[in-house]
């Protein structure tokens, strides 16, 4: 990933979300790229992004001492699913995270998004040891 | 949190620090040319508080391949002294090392000029991180040259090589590109786009590099690079989008103009079109001039295309994005649609306008490819297009000149390519005292 993908990632969220965030993802990609410009993937078909992942290895989260590979946003274009993009994307990225040193990747994943939970799981994720809390303030 | 949920990614890197005399040199070297560096640490705290803190030190990364990656001696040891090198070979490295390094102390002199006149928090905390990572390069050049014996192919002593390149002022640089001074932020933000990026693909080119100190010297650097693009490009694409709705302090003509600054020395950066196949043969670079500065070009057409698209759809805000697409593309084939025609976007000029070393150099080529004949109506073309305070320059007089000279055949060429304006504040030691050096060896 690079920055001359914001747009394309803009797009395929505009097309998921029906929303126009350019200022949301330049500062996200700016993180990204600042931290661990390696990691994070798009996937082009005719010059054009149609899915992108973007992730990288920090350790300490949650206590969880190990460097561990997050993977935290990603999506693919509606008219470029059920191709094998998602997958292609995530064995790119979980394959950065293992030169880095990680030893185990993680993610959440809303209850209600049966779409995003399917395809974590069709790529090996399972639940774990954690329950993810929260208190309404 | 903050402090455990570091980038764990870094740690691959070995970190080394310099020499005292050389370390004190280059601290004392930023105090007199980059005074704004202190306030890293409090912008970093607001802009970046996750990201591991700033390090002014050299970074080695692992897992470089030890075999030579292309070239006549591909497949053999890479060298991890210069005198492993072919002679010729670590005479191309020292001078592409030494190159290098005044690029990076170069960049930070004319970054500071103007970045204080940054409009937002961000771009100003964005800049100034560019800056101290251009020191972290430099320090890492000067790794290079400190570590390693390089008397097979200089007579120059390490410490007298590293003097001269902390004595470099703009107007002193090696190359063209670091010796204008910036007019405005405006010239931060254009120079990380275009000039960054040609950087991007030096550095690129040469991870495969014989010299292995050298290949591994890249990546980290590559990863700094990243963002100074984007450093570049984000706050581009959010002035077009000002300059669509009306309320931006930047034009599109301001950005226009500066590219037309800036493009031709970052294509001069590639060295001569037609040259650079030593540097593969020797497996130095895995690309001839050419070849890298066309892949730059299409880069920089793309990321035009990018901040056009930006700009028609804040033009056009009711417009769905496949209509605003669909706008786009026929404003670009030369329609105008709504009042927007081609004119209003950003274009990237002829490779061979206002050029001034290389295949073109001094070719009396239009912004827009059109041939002159008449030198003054060239000469008056490339002022009309060029930012108001650099066409006032020492730089813009000396090139006009030349390029009279060179039309009417008073200069030779080769004469013209080889001359660098003599600037006004041409370097010197540290200014503290007078003849103090920047190095000192007894400290
Ligand atoms: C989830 C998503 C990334 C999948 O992309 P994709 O390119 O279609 O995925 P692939 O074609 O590579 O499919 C990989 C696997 O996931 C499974 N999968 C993908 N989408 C699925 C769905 N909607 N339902 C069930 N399984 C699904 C497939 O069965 C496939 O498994 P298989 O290879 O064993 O058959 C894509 O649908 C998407 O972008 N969804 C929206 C994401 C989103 O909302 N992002 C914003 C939050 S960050
Ligand atoms: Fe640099
Ligand atoms: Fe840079």
């Amino acid at each position: 990933m690079n920055e001359l993908d914001i747009e394309g990632i803009c797009r395929i969220d505009e097309r998921i979300t029906g929303r126009y965030r350019p200022d949301v993802w330049e500062q996200r990609t700016a993180y990204y790229l600042r931290r661990d410009p390696d990691s994070s993937q798009v996937a082009e078909v005719d010059g054009r992004v149609v899915g992108f992942m973007l992730g990288e290895v920090r350790g300490g989260e949650f206590g969880l001492e190990e460097p561990t590979g997050w993977v935290e946003f990603f999506g693919v274009d509606p008219s470029a699913r059920e191709k094998g993009v998602g997958r292609r994307l995530i064995e790119a990225l979980l394959g950065h995270f293992r030169s880095k040193g990680a030893h185990v990747a993680r993610t959440m994943v809303a209850s209600q998004d049966k779409e995003i939970a399917s395809f974590i799981a069709a790529m090996g994720f399972v639940p774990a040891p954690l329950t993810a809390l929260e208190k309404r303030l | 949190m903050t402090s455990e949920t570091r980038y764990a990614s870094a740690v691959r890197d070995e970190v080394r620090t310099l020499p005292k005399p050389y370390h004190e040199a280059i601290e004392h070297w930023q105090r007199h040319n980059f005074p704004d560096y202190p306030k890293l640490a409090e912008e970093w705290d607001r802009f970046f508080p996750k990201d591991e803190p700033f390090c002014l030190c050299a970074k080695i990364a692992e897992d470089i391949p030890s075999e030579i990656e292309v070239g006549e001696r591909k497949g053999e040891e890479k060298a991890l002294a210069p005198r492993e090198l072919p002679e010729e070979a670590a005479q191309h490295l020292l001078t592409a090392i030494k190159a290098q390094a005044s690029t990076e102390f170069g960049s930070i002199q004319q970054h500071q000029g103007t970045l204080a006149r940054a409009q937002e928090p961000q771009d100003h905390a964005w800049a100034l991180r560019v800056m101290a990572e251009e020191l972290r390069h430099g320090y890492q050049m000067v790794h290079l040259l400190t570590s390693a014996d390089w008397s097979p192919v200089t007579n120059t002593k390490a410490s007298d090589m590293v003097e001269e390149i902390l004595s470099m002022q703009t107007g002193s640089h090696l190359l063209a590109a670091f010796n204008l001074e910036y007019d405005s932020f405006l010239d931060n933000v254009v120079f990380a786009a275009f000039i960054d990026r040609v950087g991007k693909y030096q550095l690129t080119m040469q991870k495969i590099s014989a010299y292995k100190p050298y290949a591994s010297s890249m990546p980290p650097m590559l990863r700094e690079e990243a963002f100074h693009l984007a450093a570049g490009v984000i706050p581009l694409r959010r002035w077009v989008e000002a300059a669509a709705r009306g309320d931006g302090y930047i034009t599109m003509s301001d950005i226009q103009r500066a590219t037309h600054k800036w493009f031709g020395r970052g294509l001069e950066m590639f060295g001569d079109e037609r040259g650079g196949q030593t540097n593969v043969k020797f497996g130095l670079k895995d690309m001839a001039n050419r070849e890298a500065q066309d892949m730059y070009i299409d880069e920089c057409q793309r990321m035009y295309d990018d901040l056009n698209e930006r700009y028609v759809r804040a033009r056009f805000p009711k417009l769905s994005r496949d209509d605003a697409e669909k706008a786009f593309a026929r404003i670009k084939s030369g329609e105008t649609v709504d009042g927007v025609g081609s004119e209003d976007l950003l274009r990237l000029p002829d490779r061979r306008f206002f050029r001034r070393r290389g295949e073109f150099a001094y070719q009396m080529v239009g912004t827009h490819g059109g041939a002159f004949t008449d030198v003054e109506k060239y000469i008056a073309h490339v002022l009309a297009n060029l930012p108001e305070a650099y066409r006032a320059s020492i730089d813009v007089k000396h090139w006009a000149d030349l390029q009279r000279k060179v039309t009417r055949g008073e200069t030779p060429l080769k004469e013209a390519i080889n001359s660098m304006p003599r600037l006004a504040r041409v370097g010197g030691g540290c200014p503290c005292a007078k003849s103090v050096r920047w190095v000192q060896e007894s400290g």
